[in-house]
C-alpha cells in the first residue's frame, strides 16, 4: 500500500487486473488497472500488414483491378477492423459525494471516455451475473430511475467478484447516504 | 427403518453436503412429469442441506440466473431451443459453460434428465470428460426399431458408457433403459416418481353417483392414446347414458375428438376444456369419478399417481411402467384397444359404489412396498409423498460417496 495526498492507497492484484482505491479532494476513487496484452497488440499490426499487403498486390499487380481485387480488399479491410485494437488502460470510478458518480475509460492512445451519473438517478448498485452461451462471469452494474436498461460500471473490463466487492458496497453507502439525507430533510407542508 | 431414512442417518454421520448440478432441456416455465420432478428432487436435497444449480437452455426473455424457491439456482443459459425444447446438438460448443459452471459453483455431482434432452447428453460427456461424478435419471421408454429410436440408442450408449449411475422410474423403465444402452444394471437403480398429496387433495364434498363423470387429462398426441379416445368414448356413452366426459388438453389430436363429438352428437356429455394448467388441474379432478388414461406408452404416469391422490378410480392402458404404479384395487388395467378399454370402464363403473376418496387419499399418501408394486413408503408426516424423492437422493448420493452395496442390500428396500 502507498500513500497519496495524505491519503492510503489500497490494491489488489490479480496479475492480468489491478485495483487501487484512494481518496483525492473529498472523491472516492476506485481504479482498475488492466496489463496491456502485447498479444493484442501484435495482432493489430498484423491486421494492419495484410491489408496493406492486399492493396499493395492490387495495385502493382498486371492486371488491372477488377471484382476479384475489390472482394479481396474489402475482405482484408475487415479483417483489419476487426484485429484492430485500442486497448484499455484502466477504468475508474469516481464517487463524488452530494453529486453523483463518474465513470472514466482511459486507453492507452491517451484517449479518455467519461461518463458522469447524478445521484438522484441511480437507484441502486447491484453485482450481476451475467450468462452468456460461452462463459458466465459477474459484472458491477447501476440500476437507474426510469430506465430499462442496467449501466455496466466497468463495460470493457471483466475484474474477479473481490475487486468488485468493495467497489460495489462503497457505491451501496453512497447512495444510502443519499436516501438517508433524504429522509431526514422536513417535510413541507 | 425405510431406505431413506438409514440413508439420511448414513449423510448425516458423515456429514457430507454434496454440490448438485441438474441439467435438462426441461425446466420451468416449460411445463411437465420431468421439469416437476427436477424442481421437487431439488427442493429435497437443499432441505437436506445440500446445494443444487439447475441448468437448462434460455426460455423466450427468460435468461440468466433466476434464483427460485429456497434458493436453489437456475441458469438459463442463452442456447435457443432449436426442435421440440430442446438445445442444439453441437457436442463440443457447449463444453465452454458447462464447465465454467461446474467451477464456479464448485459442483461434485452432476445429474442429468431425460434421455432426449441434447443438453444433458453434453453435459454428463463433459463432466465426465473433467472427472466428476455423474448421475443420469431416465425418464420415458423408447423403442428399438424407428429411426430416431436408433439414433437415440446410439447416443445414450455413448453417454452412458461411463455414467456413475442411472435412475430410472419403473421396472419396466428400467430393464428398457438396459436393454438400449448396453450398461450393467448392476448400476441401474429403480426409484419411482411421487406425487404431492398436499396438492392433490380430493373434494370434500363427495359426488353423486346420479351422473358419472370420466375425466382425461393429457396432451392430445399419438402416443398419449388420442385416437384410442376417438373410439372409446362414443361406445361407453352409447352403453351408459348416466356417463359424462371431461377432456382437458390440447395437442394435435384434439380436433378428431371434436369431429367425434359432432358426428356422434355428444356435445352435452362430452366437455372439452382446452389445455389445463398445472394449478387447475386438482379442480378439473375432483370434478370427476373415474379418471381415463390411454396413453400408448408410459414409463410411470405420475398423472394417474395425481388422480388417485384426489380419490378418483383410474382406468388405464396396460402398457409399460403404468401396472407398477397403483395397487389392484385403485386401478383397472385394459389393453390398448377400444373393446378392452370399454369392458375396463364398465368395470370401474361397477366398482364405484365401493370407493371412498378420502381413504383413497390417504392411503396413497402412507403406500407401502407391496411385492412388485412401487408403492411408496412415508415417513415424514410433513411431506409424505416426498419420501420417493429422498430415497432418489439417497441412492444418488450414497453410491456417489461409494458405500459398499452389500450393505444396502441388507435394508427392506432390497425389494425395489
Amino acid at each position: 500500500m502507498g500513500s497519496y495526498m495524505g491519503q492510503q492507497e489500497h490494491g489488489i492484484s490479480d496479475g492480468l487486473y489491478t485495483y487501487k482505491h484512494h481518496r483525492e479532494g473529498g472523491a472516492d476513487i476506485h481504479v482498475i488497472f488492466v496489463k496491456k496484452s502485447k498479444f493484442r497488440v501484435l495482432l493489430s499490426y498484423m491486421g494492419t500488414m495484410f491489408l496493406l499487403a492486399t492493396v499493395c498486390c492490387a495495385l502493382l499487380s498486371k492486371d488491372s483491378l477488377c471484382l476479384g481485387s475489390l472482394w479481396s480488399i474489402s475482405f482484408a479491410s475487415i479483417i483489419a477492423k476487426c484485429l484492430r485494437c485500442d486497448p484499455v488502460k484502466k477504468e475508474s470510478l469516481v464517487i463524488m459525494p452530494t453529486f453523483g458518480v463518474q465513470l472514466e475509460q482511459h486507453f492507452w492512445s491517451g484517449r479518455v471516455h467519461r461518463k458522469f451519473v447524478p445521484i438522484g438517478k441511480i437507484l441502486k448498485p447491484v453485482l450481476n451475473e451475467h450468462v452468456t452461451p460461452v462463459s458466465c462471469y459477474c459484472n458491477l452494474a447501476l440500476l437507474l430511475r426510469e430506465e430499462y436498461d442496467l449501466m455496466l460500471v466497468f463495460k470493457n473490463l471483466n475484474p474477479p467478484v473481490k475487486m468488485l466487492v468493495p467497489i460495489w458496497k462503497a457505491l451501496c453507502a453512497f447512495v444510502d447516504s443519499k436516501t438517508l439525507s433524504d429522509s431526514a430533510l422536513p417535510q413541507s407542508t | 427403518m425405510w431406505a431413506a431414512a438409514v440413508f439420511s442417518d448414513i449423510m448425516d454421520e458423515q456429514g457430507t453436503k454434496h454440490r448438485i448440478l441438474m441439467v435438462s432441456d426441461f425446466f420451468f416455465p416449460n411445463f411437465g412429469g420431468v421439469e416437476s420432478h427436477i424442481y421437487y428432487l431439488s427442493q429435497c436435497l437443499l432441505k437436506l442441506g445440500h446445494k443444487v444449480v439447475v441448468m437448462t437452455h434460455a426460455y423466450g426473455n427468460r435468461s440468466g440466473v433466476r434464483y427460485v424457491t429456497n434458493g436453489l439456482k437456475v441458469y438459463y443459459v442463452p442456447w435457443r431451443p432449436f426442435l421440440m425444447q430442446n438445445t442444439l446438438p453441437t457436442l463440443f460448443l457447449t463444453f465452454p459453460i458447462v464447465r465454467t459452471i461446474i467451477v464456479r459453483e464448485k459442483i461434485y455431482v452432476v445429474h442429468g434428465h431425460q434421455a432426449f434432452s441434447t443438453l444433458c447428453h453434453e453435459a454428463l460427456m463433459h463432466a465426465r470428460t473433467m472427472g466428476y461424478k455423474v448421475v443420469f435419471t431416465d425418464h420415458s421408454l423408447y423403442g428399438f426399431a424407428d429411426a430416431g429410436s436408433i439414433h437415440m440408442n446410439k447416443v445414450l450408449q455413448f453417454t452412458l458408457a461411463d455414467i456413475d449411475q442411472a435412475i430410472c422410474v419403473s421396472h419396466t423403465s428400467k430393464e428398457n433403459t438396459v436393454l438400449r444402452s448396453g450398461i450393467s444394471p448392476e448400476k441401474v437403480f429403480m426409484v419411482p416418481n411421487a406425487v404431492d398429496t398436499a396438492m392433490f387433495t380430493p373434494s370434500p364434498k363427495r359426488l353423486s353417483c346420479d351422473e358419472i363423470v370420466i375425466v382425461v387429462i393429457s396432451r392430445l398426441v399419438y402416443r398419449k392414446g388420442a385416437d384410442l379416445l376417438v373410439e372409446v368414448i362414443p361406445e361407453v356413452c352409447r352403453l351408459f347414458p348416466k356417463v359424462r366426459f371431461i377432456v382437458g388438453g390440447d395437442g394435435p389430436k384434439r380436433v378428431r375428438l371434436e369431429e367425434m363429438r359432432e358426428k356422434f352428437s355428444l356435445q352435452d356429455r362430452v366437455e372439452m376444456l382446452g389445455a389445463v394448467p398445472h394449478a387447475q388441474v386438482r379442480s378439473v379432478l375432483i370434478s370427476g369419478h373415474i379418471f381415463l388414461n390411454s396413453s400408448l406408452t408410459e414409463a410411470f404416469c405420475i398423472a394417474i399417481l395425481e388422480a388417485a391422490s384426489c380419490g378418483l378410480l383410474t382406468v388405464s392402458t396396460r402398457v409399460g411402467g403404468v401396472p407398477e404404479v397403483l395397487p389392484d384395487d385403485m386401478i383397472v388395467l385394459a389393453e390398448p384397444a377400444p373393446g378392452d378399454m370399454v369392458r375396463a370402464a364398465k368395470k370401474a363403473i361397477d366398482m364405484l359404489p365401493g370407493i371412498d376418496p378420502q381413504i383413497m387419499h390417504l392411503r396413497i399418501s402412507y403406500l407401502r412396498i407391496l411385492g412388485s408394486k412401487t408403492v411408496l413408503p412415508s415417513y415424514d408426516h410433513q411431506l409424505p409423498t416426498m419420501a420417493p424423492f429422498r430415497i432418489h437422493t439417497a441412492f444418488v448420493l450414497i453410491h456417489i460417496q461409494g458405500i459398499p452395496q452389500h450393505f444396502l442390500w441388507k435394508l427392506p428396500v432390497s425389494e425395489l
